[in-house]
């Protein structure tokens, strides 16, 4: 495999891992209203895995956000308890629509990457063409 | 004169084995990168049949069609390339 190659890899890898990333903030974003949600997180990781030294990016397990979850005033809820209170999600919207946009931004750096790749190559060829 | 062509066709003989073609060529070669290439092309068709059934997602799909094409392109440059030298050789007055 060349460099090339190695290269379309490694960024095929990343724009799986924005992908995964903007499906979560999209989950959570859907959930925001779902009583006793939990934020969901995913870390990012690199993997080594081939032995030929190409660093690919892999998300990793799925994190709960552990933060306390606002108790909201609503007698007429089903889920209320006895003070008329029950648990709401702990979802920011604010910080959702900030996570989707850097995660928007992110996809679109490795998709130059790729079409940089493949405009080099590209290149190398047209020499030989003449 | 018999002394100067003996030693010519003692020169010959002994530069003669310098042509002799090597009966088995060291590391993988040429038939190495055919076969890569070969490999990269069944890969990419068997990933785009899994995608079209829905199976495999469209981030490795691309990724192999963009693969299949850096090798594709590659082989057919570098075929044209050969094709245009034994062209060269058979345009050559004898």
């Amino acid at each position: 495999m060349n460099e090339f190659s190695n290269t379309l890899k490694v960024t095929a890898s990343a724009l799986r891992a924005q992908a995964m990333r903007l499906r979560h903030t999209a989950e959570n974003i859907s959930n925001a209203d779902t009583p006793g949600y939990r934020r969901k997180t995913v870390p990012f990781e690199s993997m080594t895995g081939s032995g030929d030294g190409v660093d690919l990016v892999k998300t990793g397990r799925v994190r709960l956000d552990g933060g306390r979850l606002p108790r909201i005033h609503d007698p007429a809820h089903p889920m209320a308890d006895a003070n008329g209170h029950y648990q709401g999600s702990n979802v920011n919207l604010m910080l959702e629509i900030a996570d989707a946009r850097e995660a928007q931004r992110s996809y679109e750096a490795n998709l130059k990457m790729f079409d940089q790749a493949r405009q080099m190559s590209a290149s190398l060829m047209d020499l030989l063409r003449k | 004169m018999d002394i100067q062509s003996l030693s010519a066709a003692q020169s010959y003989a002994s530069a003669r084995p310098a042509t002799k073609p090597n009966p088995a060529p060291e590391g993988a070669g040429l038939g190495g990168a055919f076969q890569d290439f070969a490999s990269t092309l069944r890969q990419s068709e068997a990933l785009s049949e899994s995608a079209m059934t829905g199976q495999a997602d469209p981030h490795a799909l691309v990724q192999a069609l963009a693969q299949t094409e850096l090798a594709v392109e590659t082989a057919v440059t570098v075929r044209n390339k050969v094709v245009e030298a034994y062209q060269e050789i058979l345009r050559m007055p004898v």
